[in-house]
């Protein structure tokens, strides 16, 4: 399979009459099969990307090549269940009825940590409970493209972890596609096997990491990188 | 918790119609215009054993019933309409915010002319009574639906009918579920100010009669029926809004 292309992409809004520029030139592959992280600070056009690539926003200028993508799922930033459904129609929201695996769902459910609460509705459970549950959602859809959006930022440092070890579980048993977002470098340096790094709408810098079993950070290679990536970002 | 509520109550009635016997007691106003609380509770009896008093709840509970089902289906309809075909609710809107603000009472001399003092005038006073609040309702809950929510609805590759069911319908459930509520809260109300200018049966005209008769102990029975009777409609009701609301948030209704 083919990835997702980004041609000369560009993205403007209109504020009091005048352009803003959010995104400028993106030229960007997105290979099949891989997690590609899209790193930056707040505010650099990280979501408008996902968005367009998403095709839930319009853009003005450029082309994205994404036709032969079927099922694509999308992690907001925030958990948006629907509050009417308890936890388990949320998760299968995105399936017809005939495509439900019963056994496959709760299997999810108990990856996230929720299976006693599958019957419970969302006004009921915690922030980090929630965004777990719309996480399963995006996974128990069967996508070939997931894009995720900041997805761990509400959950607790252990939480976020081991959410970040099934991710990769799930990415190396699916051999789907992974489009990330987050503004930390460590979560990049875990998950990515694509970097991007996102600065004020231009892409500043790109790198590649090979496929390793398990990445230490602080292995010099890792220390390495995460200054060059901390340079890209001018964090002092 | 609901036990004390329910106490409280008592309470507080028990001391009205306690007032009240002792003024009714002491004699300081005529029998006629305040009669005792004996005297009404045995006119409910009579009324009560000769069936006369079921008969006008029955008749004014199915105008109320027909109405309200009309008015819901047309506000409905119509809500429907303006989410559906956004432009075409320009020709009705402004006929809707102009006859809202029309008393339907108002009206009801044109509507004897036209139709007569049969069923349809009453009907047609409550359907013009509860339809506005059934349809303002309605078209908030389609038009505030939560943007958010539509866009999973799109990634998850819903198509508009497919999104309308299951996310906009549902989102809007809870509005149009109050506005029913207040539109039988509205047609309870009007059917009896109807029913007291034309008709020859119901709770509306049972009081009339009764004042024309000088038995303001009916009186006060028809005014405690209708209020015991809509408010238990009004419980009904809010026990079918809080089964059919799984997990949204309380609306402070209770």
């Amino acid at each position: 399979m083919d990835g997702i292309k980004l041609v000369n992409v560009g993205k403007y809004y209109t504020v009091k009459r005048e352009q803003v520029k959010v995104l400028e030139d993106i030229n960007l592959d997105l290979p099949a099969n891989k997690i590609t992280v899209i790193l930056g600070r707040s505010g650099c056009g990280k979501t408008t990307l996902l968005r367009l690539v998403a095709g839930l926003e319009t853009f003005e200028q450029g082309e994205i090549q994404a036709t032969h993508v079927k099922r694509k799922a999308y992690v907001f930033q925030e958990d948006r269940l629907m509050p009417w459904l308890t936890v388990r129609k949320n998760i299968t929201f995105g399936l017809k009825d005939k495509e439900i695996d019963h056994e496959k769902i709760s299997g999810i459910i108990q990856m996230v940590g929720l299976e006693q609460f599958e019957a419970a509705y969302p006004v009921q459970l915690s922030g980090g409970m929630k965004q777990r549950a719309s996480i399963a959602r995006a996974f128990a859809y069967n996508p070939d493209f997931i894009m995720m959006d900041e997805p761990f930022s509400a959950l607790d440092y252990f939480t976020r972890e081991q959410m970040q070890k099934e991710l990769l579980k799930i990415h190396h048993k699916t051999k789907c596609s992974i489009l990330f977002v987050t503004h930390s470098i460590d979560e990049a340096l875990i998950l990515g096997d694509k970097i991007v790094i996102l600065e004020k709408g231009i892409i500043k810098s790109e790198y590649e990491i090979e496929k390793d079993h398990e990445r230490d950070l602080l292995s010099d290679k890792f220390v390495a990188l995460k200054k060059q990536i901390m340079d890209d970002l001018k964090v002092v | 918790m609901k036990e004390s509520k329910s106490i409280k109550t008592f309470i507080s009635v028990a001391l009205i119609v306690l007032i009240w016997g002792i003024v009714a007691e002491m004699g300081v106003v005529s029998s006629y215009i305040l009669p005792s609380p004996n005297k009404v509770i045995e006119s409910f009896v009579k009324m009560v054993k000769s069936g006369e008093i079921f008969e006008d709840i029955y008749i004014s509970y199915i105008r109320v019933l027909k109405g309200f089902l009309i008015s819901t289906l047309a506000a409905f309809a119509l809500a429907m309409m303006r989410v559906v075909f956004c432009k075409a609710s320009g020709y009705y809107e402004g006929i809707v915010q102009f006859l809202k603000n029309v008393p339907p009472l108002s009206l009801i001399s044109l509507l004897i002319l036209w139709f007569g003092i049969g069923e349809t005038t009453k009907i047609g006073i409550i359907v013009l009574t509860a339809f506005f609040p059934i349809y303002l309702n309605t078209v908030k809950g389609f038009t505030s639906c939560d943007k958010k929510l539509l866009e999973v609805g799109e990634i998850y590759g819903y198509s508009k009918v497919g999104s309308f069911f299951k996310i906009r319908l549902p989102y809007a459930m809870s509005d149009i579920l109050v506005g029913m509520r207040i539109g039988l809260g509205y047609s309870w109300r009007a059917i009896i100010s109807a029913e007291m200018i034309a008709a020859s049966a119901g709770l509306g005209h049972m009081i009339l009669f009764a004042q024309q008769m000088s038995r303001t102990d009916k009186v006060i029975v028809g005014i405690l029926v209708i209020g015991v009777v809509g408010y238990i409609t009004d419980r009904l009701f809010a026990l079918v809004i809080d089964k059919t609301l799984k997990g949204s948030e309380k609306n402070g209704w209770d």
